[in-house]
C-alpha cells in the first residue's frame, strides 16, 4: 500500500486520454444518433399530424364536394322535374286543343252530315211521297201527276190574269217547261188556256230534268212556279214537327 | 514491468492502457457505421442503453442536461467498472486494485469539482460557497473537500484491494471453490463499487455547480 506519484500523473493522464477517446469514439456519436433519431421520430409524428390534418382537410374537402354534387344533383332534379311538368302541361294543352278542335270538327262534320242526311231523307221522302202519288193517281185515277197539275194550272190562270200581264210586259211568247213530257191532252189544255188569256202570245213546251216535279210558266220577266217543291220542301218541317210531338219512330215488325 | 523510451511501465499503467483500448475499440466498433440510414443493431442498442442509464442516474442527482458531466462522470464508470470486471480474467490484475489508480482518480475527481463549479458559478460564486454558511467555516470547507478525495480512493481500493487479498487467503484454504465464489461475488462489488464512485462523483460536482433554474415559477401559499 504506497502511492506512487509518477503512476498517479500518468493514471490521470490516462484517464483524462480516456474521457477524450471516449467522447470522440462513444458518447458523441451514441448521443447524436439518440439526438438524430429522435429529431426523426418528432419530424415524422410532425409530418404525420400534417398528414392527418391534411387527409382530414381532404376528407372535409371531399364531403364538401359530395354534399354540393348532391344539391346540384337536386337542384338539376327539381329543374328537370319543373321542366318536364312545363312541357307536360304544354303537351295537355296543345293535346286538350287539338281534341277540342277535333271534337268541334267532328261535331261540325256530324252537323254536316246529319244535314245531308236530312237533305236526302227529304228529298228521298219526297221522291218516295210523289212516286206513290204517281201511282195512286195512275192507278187509282187514271190520271198523271203532271197532266192534274197542268188542267189545275189552266184553271187557276184566270185569277192572276192581271198580275201576269202587267209581269209580262209587251212580250209575245211564253215557254212552259215541265220535267217529264207532258200528256198531249194537259198540253191542249194549257194551249187553249193561254191562248184565251194572252191572244197574241205563242207557247212552247220544254222539258227539264232538274226541275223538282210541276210546271213553269214564263212570259216575259213573269214566272209562275207550279211545283211540288214548296211541299217537298215542308216535308221537313212536318217531320220535325212529328219528331217534336213524340211520334214512336220505331219500326214495329209484323 | 517494462520500459518505453526509457520510462518504466508498470503493471497498472499496461493493465489501465488494456482496459481504455477495450472500451475504445468496443466504442469505435459499434459506433463505426452509425448512420441515420442504418437501423440500430443489437450492440449499439446495448451502448445507447448504458450511457442512456448513465445519463439518467446522473439527471437524477444533479438535474440539467450536461454532456460534459457525463463524460466525465460516465468514463470515470465505465473504467472502473471495466476494470473489476476483468478482475475474472486470469492474470490480469486490475488497476483500481493500485491505491496510486485510486488516488488518481480520487485526485481528478478532486480537481474536477472546481472546474465544474467555477465553469458553472464563475470562480467568484464558486469561492463564495467556501464561506458557506459563515466565514468560520471555510477550513471545515477545505477540510471537507481535500477528505472527500481521501474517502473516494480509500474507499475504491479497500475494496478492490480487499476482494484481492480476501480472494488469495481463499485460494491457499481452499483452492478450488472459494476463488470462484469471491470471483463472482467481486463481479458484483465491481460494479457496485463503481455504481459508489460515479454516483458520489456526481454528488460532489453537482453540490460544487449552481441549481438549475425551475422551469416554472412556484406558486406562492396563501
Amino acid at each position: 500500500m504506497s502511492i506512487d506519484w509518477i503512476t498517479v500523473a500518468a493514471q490521470i493522464a490516462n484517464f483524462l486520454v480516456l474521457v477524450w477517446l471516449l467522447k470522440r469514439f462513444l458518447y458523441r456519436p451514441i448521443l447524436d444518433g439518440i439526438d438524430a433519431r429522435e429529431a426523426k421520430i418528432t419530424n415524422r409524428m410532425q409530418e404525420a399530424v400534417l398528414a392527418k390534418e391534411k387527409a382530414q382537410a381532404a376528407e372535409q374537402l371531399h364531403l364538401d364536394q359530395v354534399r354540393a354534387l348532391n344539391a346540384k344533383q337536386a337542384d338539376m332534379a327539381d329543374a328537370v322535374q319543373q321542366e318536364a311538368e312545363t312541357q307536360r302541361d304544354a303537351l295537355l294543352a296543345d293535346a286538350r286543343n287539338r281534341l277540342e278542335q277535333e271534337q268541334a270538327a267532328w261535331v261540325a262534320h256530324q252537323d254536316e252530315e246529319s244535314r245531308k242526311y236530312a237533305v236526302k231523307l227529304q228529298r228521298a221522302g219526297g221522291g218516295a211521297l210523289l212516286s206513290l202519288t204517281r201511282k195512286a193517281l195512275t192507278d187509282l185515277a187514271d190520271e198523271t201527276l203532271e197532266g192534274r197539275i197542268a188542267q189545275h194550272l189552266a184553271k187557276g190562270i184566270a185569277p192572276m190574269v192581271a198580275d201576269l200581264r202587267i209581269a209580262a210586259g209587251k212580250s209575245n211568247s211564253a215557254v212552259i217547261t215541265s220535267r217529264d213530257v207532258l200528256p198531249p191532252s194537259a198540253k191542249d189544255d194549257l194551249m187553249s188556256s193561254l191562248q184565251t188569256v194572252f191572244p197574241d202570245v205563242s207557247v212552247q213546251f220544254e222539258t227539264d230534268v232538274d226541275q223538282p216535279p210541276g210546271l213553269v210558266l214564263r212570259i216575259g220577266g213573269a214566272q209562275l212556279d207550279w211545283t211540288v217543291d214548296g211541299y217537298i220542301d215542308s216535308l221537313g218541317d212536318l217531320m220535325d214537327e212529328q219528331l217534336a210531338a213524340g211520334v214512336d219512330l220505331k219500326v214495329v215488325p209484323k | 514491468m517494462f520500459e518505453v523510451w526509457d520510462i518504466p511501465i508498470n503493471a497498472t499503467i499496461f493493465y489501465t492502457w488494456i482496459v481504455m483500448a477495450l472500451l475504445t475499440v468496443a466504442s469505435l466498433l459499434i459506433t463505426r457505421n452509425l448512420r441515420p440510414d442504418v437501423p440500430p443493431n443489437r450492440w449499439r442498442t446495448m451502448l445507447e442503453v448504458i450511457v442512456q442509464g448513465i445519463q439518467s442516474q446522473i439527471e437524477e442527482v444533479a438535474p440539467g442536461p450536461s454532456r460534459h458531466l457525463l463524460y466525465y462522470v460516465g468514463t470515470l464508470f465505465l473504467f472502473v467498472a471495466m476494470s473489476n470486471l476483468l478482475l475474472v480474467v486470469p492474470g490480469f490484475e486490475p488497476p483500481t486494485a493500485s491505491l496510486s489508480t485510486t488516488t488518481a482518480l480520487a485526485l481528478s475527481v478532486l480537481i474536477a469539482v472546481p472546474l465544474f463549479g467555477i465553469t458553472s458559478q464563475g470562480l467568484g460564486g464558486y469561492l463564495k460557497t467556501y464561506l458557506q454558511p459563515s466565514f468560520i467555516m471555510l477550513p471545515f470547507n477545505i477540510i471537507s473537500e481535500f477528505s472527500r478525495g481521501i474517502s473516494l480512493a480509500i474507499r475504491l481500493y479497500g475494496n478492490i484491494m480487499s476482494g484481492a487479498v480476501i480472494a488469495a487467503i481463499l485460494l491457499s484454504v481452499a483452492p478450488f471453490f472459494f476463488p470462484v465464489v469471491m470471483d463472482v461475488l467481486g463481479l458484483l462489488t465491481g460494479v457496485i463499487q463503481a455504481y459508489i464512485f460515479a454516483i458520489l462523483a456526481t454528488v460532489y460536482i453537482s453540490s460544487a455547480t449552481a441549481p438549475p433554474k425551475p422551469s416554472q415559477p412556484e406558486k406562492e401559499i396563501p
